[in-house]
């Protein structure tokens, strides 16, 4: 993250807010490869852009079943400027609860809906972390299992290929640990607090789930503490565990159609049961991308959440790539190198610079970048009015005459090509 | 200097007994003196000065203060909005004991009832953990109303559930509601921020107060588990409603308020006079409810519908207006009592008559930060915008504002009635914002007819004619 350096504050501190990131030109052109690279791939699966806006109500997210406590405690959240009943609104935490939300007022529930998205998130973190993260994020609603879920992590791999980056794929089910927090007797609210613990690498939580379930005893840890791969892992986790906790048998079923697709395509899949984090609209299968260690984006089955926020009940999952992360994973890159010419005015008065502007327009239209001088740099070809024709320079170090606006772009354009 | 914020209200007695047991006499304390700076004695080190209790927390985890004795509820009304704030609870003074509860309205059958009930609305004093509640408890799409006090005379009318403070459960049938949750005990705490604790000699005031009160662990709300909903239940539909329902206010506009009604010929309120304040006054108008609430909460009422008619200060009318410009609520009569200004107001060693003069004067300071203190954090944010303090700070706070110029604030946005406070505190002001007078208000898109609306025109032009003679 860049920080404006401290002789531009004139008062002496960070002007920007905590938490907040400026995208420099260099940024910004890692972002929009980004960008391209998703965009490119979901138009080539069938998906359509959508954008939600910034503000929601509140009330969409607290609904039990779609964001959890703890993420609810970092939403931005506030009275807006007719809230005088006292109903909050929200800076979007996320932006599956949203889509889900436009699919039921726009899109007639129950038929398929594919869309995409490029926007950001807000929630607060502490210290210097990021507060708003850029999401591309894709929502399959209509569509059952497996068939989407299978498509959803080959769309997710197909951007991170476009972009040169080769990406870990984790597979994960909530239904495995709920299975687990059922069978031990926890009600809803010690379920989530145990799970949390179990995420945190709380051992401690394992042990007291231990002594709970003393039938399944020390191979828990199998279960919610080791990564296992492939088909191979689910089958050793069906024969120690669906005896003893038949509600595995399940997740643990819809987890293999899906590894068991994705493996003969050439992508391994680590199961891990502990996994996803915050979001309670999760159903079915989930999955993490990780790039060299790092996460680079994340999605799941949210079968409930639809029909939670008031539509019908629909099938649906989704995921969404941190678009910032994986520009900050790219190269940088040399902006395009293009030729700009300038344009001189003969005089300062209106009517020489409404020219000049005249001219520069003319040469935009010929498909050339063109600005007028004193408005940006001008170190590139230069071309004045003179008399009846133009004079164009800077161009092979001579001067050279030309009659017609349509002469000198085909001049400048020979330069291009020279 | 080690800094002590110090409560007014209630617990100023008992906390100033406390504090004197084991020989920290702050003189006038106890007695309630109108200045706010006081000094420890013996201590030549220490400084005291008086808040209301609600703003002692926020004190402390601004770093303004190094030590502060308020209520537990506050410190967890504070925490339960920012849960990293620096603030470490050090003992139990064991005095102010109060719970925090959950009430609803006689007809409530229990915490579980609520589960999956759409649109509640919670009315407390302390919104950060009403908030904290109605999240745990999973509830959809509810409202947090928050007032500034009277929070118990909400249910059933105007709102569905209070977040209240209350001696015992006894105390909360008392006033006529059903315990659902105690959310805490609370009592009056010693507190610190924690980089002075960390970083200063606190001793001269930790040491005697080590000798009071109890170390033990400061209590965590306890928050309900999500409350599942009920399937197959539907609420009734809202009854269409029959009478007019009027808000009037308690507090010092009481007496003025008492007075115009009298002149009005809409006395007797039975209950509601110059010394009794019941929060539902009988009015002998068939068909006129009245209820009694803080001035405050009033306009919110007024725009939301639930309140058809309400006497309150132009002032309060004001900062709801600022805070939510379209909001439906209007003045529609000017009573021309309890009359005074609301006016920016800084300290009197401010060399400058006008505001301009004293930003210029901070500013050649070096003060980039203009920190404004008010009761109206709407009204002071709107002032601060208009008149382009720059980089500013509204801090809110519940009164008692006399005590934050110049250390912690440079600008007070504050009624003055005679000026005479002002001058007690070294107080000037430099700019009128507004006249403040006590009015009656409405909604603009209020649909009244039949009774509800013949009532509704008597009341309204027997109070503009008593205005008028007035």
């Amino acid at each position: 993250m860049r920080h404006i350096p401290q002789e531009m504050c004139s008062m002496g501190e960070n002007l920007r807010c905590r938490g907040m990131r400026d995208m420099l030109p260099d940024d910004m052109r890692r972002f929009r490869r980004v960008e391209e690279a998703f965009r490119t791939a979901c138009l080539g699966w069938g998906y359509e852009e959508i954008r939600t806006p910034v503000l929601e109500h509140l009330h969409l997210f607290t609904t039990s079943g779609t964001l959890s406590p703890q993420m609810l405690g970092r939403v931005y959240s506030f009275l807006d400027w007719d809230g005088w009943s006292g109903e909050r609104v929200v800076m979007r935490p996320d932006s599956t609860i949203p889509s889900a939300r436009l699919y039921g007022e726009y899109l007639d529930g129950g038929k398929l809906a594919k869309l995409f998205y490029v926007q950001s998130v807000f929630r607060f973190a502490e210290g210097d972390e990021s507060r708003e993260d850029w999401q591309c994020g894709v929502e399959l609603i209509g569509e059952s299992q497996p068939q989407g879920d299978i498509e959803l992590i080959l769309l997710a791999r197909e951007v991170l290929a476009r972009l040169g980056l080769d990406a870990d794929v984790r597979v994960s089910h909530p239904g495995l640990v709920r299975a687990v927090l059922a069978r031990a007797g926890l009600d809803a609210a010690e379920q989530l607090a145990v799970y949390d613990r179990i995420l945190d690498g709380d051992a401690g939580a394992l042990r007291e789930l231990q002594e709970r379930l003393p039938d399944v005893g020390a191979s828990l840890g199998m279960l919610l503490a080791v990564e296992g791969e492939g088909r191979a892992y689910l089958n050793n986790l069906r024969s120690t565990f669906v005896e003893s906790i038949p509600a595995l048998e399940e997740p643990l079923d819809e987890l293999a159609v899906v590894v068991g697709a994705l493996e003969p395509l050439g992508c391994r899949c680590l199961i891990s049961a502990a996994m996803v984090r915050n979001f309670e609209y999760y159903t079915g299968p989930a999955f993490h991308l990780d790039v060299s260690g790092q996460k680079v984006g994340s999605g799941g089955r949210y079968d409930a959440l639809v029909s939670l926020i008031g539509g019908e009940h629909v099938p649906a999952s989704g995921f969404a790539l941190e678009a910032a992360v994986l520009a900050d994973l790219l190269p940088a890159e040399a902006p395009e190198a293009r030729q700009i010419v300038t344009v001189v005015a003969r005089a300062d008065d209106g009517e020489s610079l409404a020219s000049a502007f005249r001219l520069a327009a003319t040469l935009r239209a010929e498909g050339l970048a063109a600005q007028v001088a004193g408005t940006a740099p001008d170190d590139g070809p230069r071309v004045a009015a003179s008399g009846e024709g133009y004079v164009l320079s800077g161009v092979s170090g001579k001067e050279r005459r030309l009659a017609t606006v349509e002469a000198v772009s085909e001049a400048l354009r020979q330069t291009g090509r020279d | 200097m080690i800094k002590l914020a110090l409560p007014a209200g209630d617990l100023r007695t008992p906390v100033a007994d406390a504090l004197e047991s084991v020989g920290l006499k702050v003189e006038g304390y106890g007695e309630g003196s109108r200045t706010y700076i006081l000094s420890v004695g013996g201590h030549e080190r220490a400084v005291a000065r008086v808040f209301r209790e609600k703003d002692i927390p926020i004190q402390i985890a601004m770093g303004s203060y190094d030590l502060g004795i308020c209520g537990l509820a506050w410190i967890e009304e504070l925490r339960a909005r920012y849960p990293q704030h620096p603030v470490a609870s050090l003992r139990d003074l064991g005095v102010g004991r109060l719970g925090l509860y959950v009430a609803s309205a006689a007809e409530t059958e229990g915490l579980g009832s609520l589960g999956g009930r759409r649109g509640l609305r919670v009315a407390s004093e302390f919104p950060n953990i009403a908030e904290a509640f109605a999240l745990a408890a999973r509830l959809p799409a509810y409202r947090v109303q928050a007032v500034w006090g009277a929070a118990e005379a909400y249910p059933p009318e105007d709102a569905d559930l209070a977040v209240i403070a209350a001696g015992d459960e006894a105390a909360v049938s008392a006033k006529g509601l059903v315990p659902l949750l105690r959310m805490l005990c609370s009592s009056a705490w010693l507190i610190a921020n924690a980089d002075s604790l960390a970083k200063k000699d606190l001793s001269p005031l930790l040491g005697p107060l080590a000798g009071s009160g109890s170390r033990g662990e400061a209590q965590s709300l306890r928050l309900p588990p999500p409350l599942p909903a009920r399937t197959g239940e539907k609420r009734p539909a809202p009854a269409r409603r029959q009478s007019l329902r009027m808000a009037l206010p308690d507090g010092h506009q009481q007496r003025h308020v008492v007075a115009a009604l009298r002149e009005a010929g809409l006395l007797p309120l039975a209950g509601y006079d110059e010394t009794r304040c019941l929060r539902r006054p009988k009015s002998a108008l068939a068909g006129l409810e009245i209820k009694v609430i803080r001035p405050h909460d009033m306009p919110q009422l007024v725009a939301t519908g639930e309140i058809d008619l309400a006497v309150t200060g132009r002032d309060c009318l004001t900062e709801h207006l600022s805070r939510f410009p379209s909001s439906p609520a209007e003045e529609l009569v000017d009573l021309q009592r309890c009359q005074f200004n609301v006016a920016a107001v800084v300290s009197e060693d401010v060399p400058a008559s006008d505001l301009e003069g004293a930003l210029a004067h901070w500013r050649a300071q070096g003060n980039r930060m203009i920190r404004v203190a008010s009761e109206f954090p709407g009204i002071a944010d709107a002032f601060a915008r208009s008149r382009h303090l720059g980089r500013y700070q509204v801090i809110p706070i519940a009164g008692a504002s006399e005590g934050f110029v110049p250390e912690d604030a440079e600008l007070l946005i504050e009624g003055t009635e005679t000026g005479r406070t002002l001058v007690e505190n070294r107080l000037k002001p430099i700019d009128l914002l507004f006249r403040s007078t006590t009015c009656v208000i409405a909604s603009r898109e209020r649909v009244l007819s039949g009774r509800r609306r013949k009532l509704f025109d008597q009341v309204v032009s027997s109070l503009r004619m008593s205005a008028n003679a007035g």
